[in-house]
């Protein structure tokens, strides 16, 4: 039998298809480089502080090494990134005890910033209009406001119906019904 | 229905905003916002509710991200970490929490476990060693589930124009299904839930080949598949898109070919009996004795592959090898 050290391991590299391993880190910090905003705003939105939604990231993509580690389906990355912070979130605020009592309006409603325009009254005039914005989508059901954000980060109507486990239909009339509240609380 | 003479709902016209419409129903909308300032008017309002909704969205979230160079450090060394862990990680996990939580009954479990798992892994093991040497016999080798039951998935599509075909590149059509329709699909394949996670819901008729979202357009594709995988007939669905948009095929005749036998229809059009990416060239003199001894030196347990881990630098080769030819790459 031959022995190990006869076979030349940098031939056998060059046969092989499937990514090695620094392939396919290089390839998630790619892919983080690329959603880490995206999902860490969306992580945010479960209203759990920075630091815990910054963890969340971070497990979504070392759950994503695993993932093409494994040589699992690459169809749809995006929605696979989502789904996978969406339940990480949920679990951290579940575990957080947070649940309910902090929504991330409320949060963004303690940071959101002034209107720079040097005119008073125009400056009232927006923060007032955006007070009015945030308290519509304080009250719109938590699985409305996961759709406008999942939207409002570019993902397709399919992808959102993926992440939150809804129908296409489903997800359609929860952003239509969504915007018609958002209208009528601008015309008041 | 649309028609160009009543009026778009909001949802239509938000549907058509999003380009979620069908090419011939974002026609019409097209058509009638040409001729219609009422819906025009309404139109613009939702895309002011929408440019609200982002600067609402953005205003408060983007001042609060941190700067991304800490967070980046931290991945790339946690990945780091994760790297040089051997991959059945996640096995010695388990051992781990129920040794600690529950000492006698779930380790004697793990004990049946890890001897049943070994002894049909030796058996892939073996089998995938013996297919190096009769590449030939393997390629044709059909395995369960790869092709769908013709009862439940005899394939199913709507009516499309060439332009609806070949307007995307079919690179950039990427469909997933719904968990709902998925969890219909695995019930009617009577696949339990335990499995759920090795299953891909494909699509007999690729969407963009005018297969539609349908039951009887979908199947549980197993990952496990190491011939005829998903990855081979997306090949057949990105070639078969190709042959239609040059015309060399009809439409008709790449659905009817693809939900006949996809499999068929791979040998056909790419002029083969066995995937292309297995027709590589590939000198595997010695391969099986090295796989073997690798083999060998990783088997007796889990301690031994732990070390290996650490210390031999050939083993990172060993798990190319195991994912190149789909031997057992969740063991290691």
């Amino acid at each position: 039998m031959e022995s190990i050290d006869h076979i030349s391991l940098p031939a056998l590299a060059a046969t092989a298809s499937s990514p090695d391993r620094s392939e396919i880190e290089c390839e998630v910090m790619r892919f983080f480089e690329e959603f880490r905003s995206p999902l860490l705003r969306y992580a945010l939105s479960f209203g759990i502080s920075v630091h815990d939604a910054e963890e969340v990231v971070q497990e979504v993509f070392l759950a994503l090494f695993l993932h093409l580690r494994s040589d699992k389906s690459r169809k749809n990355l995006r929605g696979w990134l989502f789904r996978v912070a969406h339940n990480q979130a949920l679990r951290k605020r579940t575990t957080l005890h947070q649940q309910v009592q902090t929504t991330s309006f409320d949060w963004m409603e303690a940071h959101i910033q002034a209107d720079p325009s040097p005119n008073p009254e125009e400056r009232l005039f927006a923060d007032q209009r955006t007070q009015r914005l945030v308290a519509v989508l304080k009250a719109l059901p938590e699985t409305d406001q996961y759709c406008l954000r999942l939207r409002a980060e570019g993902l397709r109507y399919r992808e959102i119906a993926s992440v939150l486990g809804m129908s296409l239909g489903s997800v359609s009339i929860s952003l239509t019904r969504s915007l018609g509240r958002l209208l009528r609380a601008d015309r008041s | 229905m649309l028609h160009e003479n009543s009026h778009p709902t909001d949802q239509e016209l938000l549907l058509a905003a999003d380009g979620e419409l069908s090419a011939r129903s974002a026609r019409v909308v097209r058509t009638h916002l040409s001729a219609c300032w009422h819906c025009r008017a309404r139109m613009s309002e939702l895309e002011a509710a929408i440019v609200d909704f982002v600067r609402v969205h953005h205003q408060a979230l983007d001042a609060a991200l941190p700067p991304i160079g800490r967070s980046r450090a931290q991945l790339s060394a946690r990945l780091s970490d994760l790297a040089a862990k051997p991959e059945a990680n996640s096995v010695r996990g388990f051992f781990h929490f129920t040794s600690a939580r529950y000492p006698t009954a779930y380790v004697c479990f793990g004990l049946l476990s890890a001897s049943l798992l070994l002894a049909l892994l030796t058996g892939q093991a073996l089998r995938s060693i013996l297919s190096i040497h009769a590449p030939m016999a393997v390629a044709t080798t059909v395995e369960d589930g790869v092709e769908p039951n013709r009862k439940l998935t005899p394939g199913a599509t709507r009516p499309v124009s060439m332009h609806d075909v070949c307007a995307v590149a079919h690179e950039e059509v990427v469909v997933d299904v719904p968990s709902a329709l998925r969890e219909k699909i695995l019930r009617e394949y009577g696949i339990v839930e335990k499995r759920e996670s090795d299953f891909e819901i494909d699509f007999l008729i690729a969407p963009r080949l005018g297969g539609t979202e349908d039951p009887q357009n979908l199947w549980p594709e197993p990952y496990a598949s190491s011939i005829w995988n998903a990855r081979v007939k997306d090949d057949l669905e990105e070639r078969l898109h190709k042959m239609v948009c040059s015309g060399e095929v009809s439409l008709k005749t790449a659905q009817n070919d693809i939900s006949a036998d996809w499999i068929g229809a791979y040998k056909k059009y790419f002029n083969t009996d066995k995937p292309i990416n297995l027709t590589t060239t590939v000198d595997v003199s010695g391969l099986d004795s090295y796989v073997s001894k690798l083999f060998a030196k990783m088997w007796p347990s889990e301690s031994t592959i732990r070390e290996k881990s650490s210390h031999d630098p050939r083993r990172p080769m060993c798990q190319v090898l195991i994912r190149n030819y789909h031997l057992v790459g969740r063991i290691t």
